[in-house]
């Protein structure tokens, strides 16, 4: 071992390192915003819905779970093109960013959904409130607070797997290291640096999602107890 | 006596790690006492390195390689690499040559050695038959894309500076994003654009600038002056009995010229 390390590098290339951290910043709190969405209007019709949308629910949730991300944006950025949609790589990224998050979120919130009992809703509807009021307040919120632990990890997870966009050209923080890498050829210490800055963006995104967690969870914010 | 015998210890160990310390650097030789050599090639850069119908490897730099082992009378073991991973593999040891479309670059020069071109490869901006080309300048504003790391990479960087740059880490992705329309103007080597126009009929590739031609070499680890003395010496008598060339014939449709690359190898 006589691997000689050299980070000089990290004085004249530091700002492409923060404009590749930014973009991926960028396209996984989009990715993962629209997702939630997506996912939680999917959990309420798989838990809720007629046969035929909780069929067609299933279905997104197996075929997005069961096919590699890669694949998948392959098929939004080079398919959709070929078919006269032409996105550009951002674009898909985040589509297919968030149509992917969108399948493990229905899950998550599903089994979050399911476990609010019936009974909740019927002592919601003897309190007088609207249906509109019932699911934000006695569902979703409760829903939510059960599964946020496994959302927060989801969504982590998420922004770990936006590294693989910079195969459709997106220039987050891994194409970012493959530029840089291929011009100083310090590939150990490029991917060293790399690493570090996507440890320092789990670590800042679990401190937002806790934070956001305080934030809607009165129970969890004034006992310090969740569900 | 204890002296005698530490003394005369010392000298035997320092004897029998010479050698060793010798051959350490000595690539050939371990090549020749394992009876392998270990060649990187990237098989997603056809017609140089590609899979062919039976999923067997397949291209110039496949047949080039193979030849290489069997004039070395060892067996062939292929490393799959990609563009920007060429010169890592060497560094790290994970190959012992590579043979992939590797042109000879002074940045690439301080860090590995090259032996006497064995071919020879202009890189071309080319593009869509409705969007013409004449200069850099003409880029300016227009996306265009390149592979990662290579040196048309570092050329349009440096010269097109106006230029929307989109960047894939290999030739076959390149060559989907032209075929299925994210990208209208790509900068490759001319020996590609047959192959990528086939893609799709309805968009063919013409070529535009000539960039500049590039001299490909067997990349190999600095240092090895066993190693390259017999691969520059291999390259040169297979360029003059017209193997190499026949190989390059075989997959690009055209003829080197082995007394310019010999030239251009000094």
């Amino acid at each position: 071992m006589n691997y000689q390390f050299d980070f000089s590098f990290l004085a004249e290339r530091w700002p492409d390192f923060v404009a590749g951290a930014w973009l991926t910043i960028q396209l996984t709190v989009v990715s993962i915003a629209l997702g939630f969405l997506l996912g939680t209007v999917c959990a309420m019709g798989r838990a809720y819905g007629g046969p035929v949308l909780r069929r067609v629910v299933g279905f997104y949730v197996e075929l997005i779970r069961n096919t590699p991300l890669l694949v998948q944006i392959f098929v939004v950025y080079f398919g959709l093109s070929s078919l006269g949609l032409k996105l550009s790589a951002e674009t898909s990224a985040v589509i297919a960013l968030a149509v992917n998050m969108g399948a493990y979120t229905t899950e998550i919130m599903r089994a979050g959904i399911v476990s609010i009992q019936r009974t909740q809703l019927e002592a919601a509807d003897c309190l007088g409130l609207t249906r509109l009021q019932a699911i934000v307040h006695v569902v979703l919120l409760p829903a939510m607070e059960r599964v946020y632990p496994a959302l927060s990890s989801q969504f982590v997870l998420l922004m770990l797997a936006s590294s693989i966009t910079s195969q459709i050209s997106a220039e987050e923080l891994t194409a970012t290291a493959n530029n840089v890498q291929s011009d100083t050829y310090r590939s150990f210490e490029v991917y060293i640096v790399v690493a570090v800055v996507y440890l320092a963006l789990s670590a800042l995104y679990r401190a937002a999602f806790w934070a956001i967690g305080l934030g809607l969870f009165a129970r969890k914010r004034r006992l310090g107890t969740s569900l | 006596m204890t002296s005698t015998l530490t003394r005369r210890g010392l000298a035997g160990l320092a004897l029998a790690l010479l050698p060793v310390a010798a051959a350490h650097a000595d690539t050939l030789g371990d090549i020749r006492k394992a009876g392998k050599v270990r060649i990187a090639i990237d098989l997603a850069i056809p017609p140089f390195g590609m899979t062919d119908d039976k999923m067997q490897p397949a291209g110039s730099d496949v047949d080039t390689a193979r030849l290489l082992a069997q004039d070395l009378g060892v067996k062939l073991e292929i490393v799959t690499t990609t563009g920007p991973t060429r010169i890592p593999m060497l560094q790290t040891n994970k190959a012992d040559l590579v043979v992939s479309t590797l042109s000879i670059t002074p940045d690439r020069a301080k860090v590995i050695d090259f032996s006497v071109p064995y071919a020879d490869h202009p890189s071309v901006v080319a593009s869509l038959k409705s969007v013409p080309l004449s200069s850099y300048a003409d880029l300016a504003g227009k996306k265009v894309a390149v592979v990662r790391a290579t040196t048309q990479d570092t050329d349009l960087t440096r010269e097109a500076k106006g230029a929307q740059l989109v960047r894939y880490e290999d030739d076959a992705t390149m060559a989907l994003a032209f075929a299925s329309g994210q990208v209208d103007i790509l900068a490759t080597a001319r020996s590609l654009l047959p192959a990528i126009s086939k893609k799709n009929p309805a968009r063919t590739l013409e070529s535009r600038i000539v960039m500049q031609t590039f001299y490909l070499a067997v990349g190999l680890r600095k240092n090895e002056p066993a190693l390259k003395g017999w691969v520059d010496g291999w390259v040169k008598t297979n360029l003059q009995n017209g193997k190499l060339g026949a190989i390059y014939k075989k997959y690009h449709g055209i003829d080197i010229d082995p007394a310019q690359l010999l030239k251009a190898g000094g």
